[in-house]
């Protein structure tokens, strides 16, 4: 009843008085008719006398804000409501054909991972220690082989079984076919590590590093270092020595040319093996005293085997900002934690940065009435700000902006190049 | 004429004074880097040389501070490395090649044939050779794997003895003070650097004794790390005598007789 008198309200009346109601103006004689039939109605006053909200209480411009602004949040009220139902909708309709949906990417069985959650059981449900192959390629015992079959045929059978070559051979075998068996080199390092080590450096500056005692003059360190080989003399080092045993157990100077960066060596310098320290890249160093025993043993490979975030590819280029540094030059041979001053406080290989200070390099190359190495360099940028320090970088660094240490250590301000006129 | 505070440019002058106010409460940042070099010399007899290898703690706090802490390392019990292995029933001859290079357990120095084999050879080697022979079929890798077949007590109890009473004490100087306590080696000179300290005073120790000789040597003493250091001026000098430019000496006391 209430519906059809308004209805009959505004067929009653034109636009204008309205207009000229909503926009505050003096309501007119029609105006006032109108709001005399809109009161008998009871639209305007709810609750006369008791209720806040009385529009002829209201005047001139708060009356036009207050119902522009009921309008107006009735329309968005609408638009909403409309706006649901209509993405409502729409859902229901994408949802009716299946073939709209999303792709799940396949897995790529030829890439095992150690991060799926249904490969992170007790590692040794997998991997034997030692592999029965250890004698033919190894000198000491060792998990030298990737598993055997049944480590993958009870969850993968599906996988094991599908085309004339599963690509899940390829994970271990060099050749996928039934007639040959042959295997990748374990690990093998053509595939990016999944592991980081753990390896807390100063536990074992603590028990190995006690003693320095010099190599034989014929001595040629094997690969194989351990605290307890061969071929050393018993007598007490001197400061003199070239060879300290007490990093060298597991650094001992490279034997061959490291692998280029991917982006090839900056200023085609290649630096010479003798340039870097070897780092174990084996369980030989570990399992003389780790086999058994001594924590963390064989049988515990996460003691030292993190899984990383990431892959890591342990072939890469030893990251230097000094390439032109030789470990091997004569000079340089000094104990090794005389520039490397960090390594000894440093409990995990995480975040391991050698750490030289430049005053180590100073100590001899900016030196009052030695050499001026630093300074030297240093003036050079004043004179043109696009100098390129290079008597111990490589282009890739020696074009950029000297960090504060060196300005420190020749008593400069330090200063950008961009600064220099 | 009214001036508003909702005016556009009022609102944007506040906006800036803010912004200024913030900038000016954050802290500025403490030079890094700052590093303290430690050089510890001592003197036996006539001579003196740097002690090397041996490590070295930082604790945050002056020694008033840390009064507690210092109080108990010196009155924790001593047991002298002849007496552990002495009391872990290893033979003397193992005593002595432990003592000729200053090592806390085996893995600290190389195995000579002569430590095997031959009228020299120690005793508990030779059993271990014996056992790993067999457990590996080679002589050679029974050699190099020595350690895997000596008893743990003999192995390394000795230093995990030493270990255990350091770590109890760095628990509890980070509980006292909320800072971590930093720790370094001496090289072979006795030269040894912390580095990216914050200014301030700290108590420098070596929390265990170490032994010289027949005495065994504790410091205690109080640095104070100024901002900016670098090292570049003297060394912060510590012995076991008083000697000119030595700004902390030792509690030298001669070492515990062992329990029989």
């Amino acid at each position: 009843m209430f519906s059809l008198q308004r209805s009959e309200m505004f067929i009653a009346t034109n636009a204008s008085p309205m207009l000229s109601l909503l926009l505050g103006a003096k309501p007119d004689s029609r105006t006032l008719v109108m709001k005399k039939r809109l009161r008998s109605y009871g639209a305007l006053r709810l609750d006369k006398g008791r209720q806040a909200i009385n529009i002829s209480l209201l005047r001139g411009e708060a009356r036009g804000l207050f119902v522009l602004l009921t309008v107006f949040g009735s329309v968005a009220c609408l638009a909403a409501v409309s706006f649901h139902n209509t993405a409502l909708a729409q859902k229901r309709r994408v949802r009716k054909p299946s073939v709209q949906r999303p792709a799940v990417p396949a897995i790529d069985y030829s890439r095992f991972s150690h991060a799926t959650k249904k490969h992170q059981g007790a590692c040794n449900t997998c991997h034997k220690v030692p592999t029965a192959n250890w004698k033919k390629v190894r000198e000491y015992p060792d998990v030298a082989d990737f598993p055997g079959h049944d480590a993958c045929v009870s969850c993968h059978r599906q996988q094991f079984f599908k085309g004339a070559k599963p690509v899940i051979c390829s994970d271990c075998h060099s050749k996928v076919s039934p007639r040959d068996d042959a295997r990748f080199a374990f690990r093998n390092p053509a595939v990016p590590s999944q592991f980081l080590i753990e390896f807390p450096h100063d536990k074992h500056q603590d028990v190995i590093a006690r003693i320095f005692r010099r190599l034989s003059v014929d001595e040629n360190p094997p690969f194989v270092r351990t605290s307890f080989t061969s071929g050393f003399t018993s007598a007490n080092a001197d400061d003199k020595t070239k060879h300290y045993n007490n990093c060298e157990i597991c650094h001992s100077p490279r034997s061959t040319t490291p692998a280029a960066p991917p982006t090839g060596w900056p200023d085609s310098f290649v630096p010479d093996a003798a340039t870097f320290k070897d780092a174990p890249a084996s369980h030989a160093s570990c399992f003389s005293c780790h086999w058994k025993s001594q924590p963390p043993t064989n049988d515990n490979c996460a003691g030292c085997h993190k899984l990383a975030d990431k892959l890591v590819m342990t072939t890469a280029a030893p990251n230097r900002l000094s390439r032109k540094f030789r470990h091997a030059r004569e000079q340089h041979v000094a104990e090794c934690t005389t520039c490397h001053i960090n390594i000894t406080k440093s409990s995990t290989l995480r975040g391991l940065k050698p750490d030289v200070p430049i005053t180590a390099c100073t100590e001899c190359h900016n030196k009052d009435g030695l050499r001026q190495d630093v300074s030297k360099e240093l003036e050079a940028i004043d004179r043109n700000r696009d100098f390129v320090c290079a008597y111990c970088h490589t282009s890739d660094v020696g074009r950029r902006d000297p960090p504060s240490s060196h300005y420190l250590i020749a008593g400069r301000e330090a200063i950008k190049r961009k600064d220099v006129k | 004429m009214r001036t508003s505070l909702l005016n556009p440019t009022a609102i944007l002058v506040l906006l800036l004074i803010a912004c200024f106010c913030v900038a000016q409460t954050q802290p500025t940042p403490q030079s890094a880097g700052t590093v303290l070099r430690l050089r510890v010399r001592v003197k036996v007899g006539d001579t003196t040389r740097g002690l090397s290898r041996k490590r070295f703690f930082l604790i945050k706090g002056s020694l008033e501070q840390n009064k507690t802490l210092v109080d108990e390392m010196l009155q924790r019990p001593f047991i002298s490395r002849d007496c552990y292995y002495r009391g872990a029933g290893a033979s003397e001859r193992l005593i002595n090649w432990l003592r000729e290079n200053d090592c806390e357990s085996v893995y600290c120095r190389e195995l000579q044939p002569g430590d095997v084999e031959g009228p020299e050879a120690i005793p508990e080697f030779q059993t271990a050779m014996t056992a790993g022979e067999k457990e590996y079929g080679s002589r050679e890798l029974a050699r190099k794997w020595l350690t895997t077949n000596l008893p743990e007590k003999l192995r390394d109890g000795f230093y995990k003895g030493h270990q255990f009473g350091i770590e109890g004490t760095i628990k509890q100087a980070e509980a006292l003070s909320g800072a971590k306590v930093l720790s370094v080696m001496t090289d072979r000179n006795g030269t040894a650097y912390f580095t990216d300290l914050e200014p301030g005073t700290y108590t420098l120790s070596n929390i265990i004794p170490t032994e010289l000789g027949a005495t065994s040597l504790m410091w205690n003493c109080e640095v104070k790390v100024k901002q900016d250091d670098r090292a570049f001026e003297k060394p912060f000098l510590i012995m076991n005598r008083q000697e000119k430019n030595v700004k902390c000496v030792a509690l030298e006391r001669p070492l515990p007789v062992c329990e029989k």
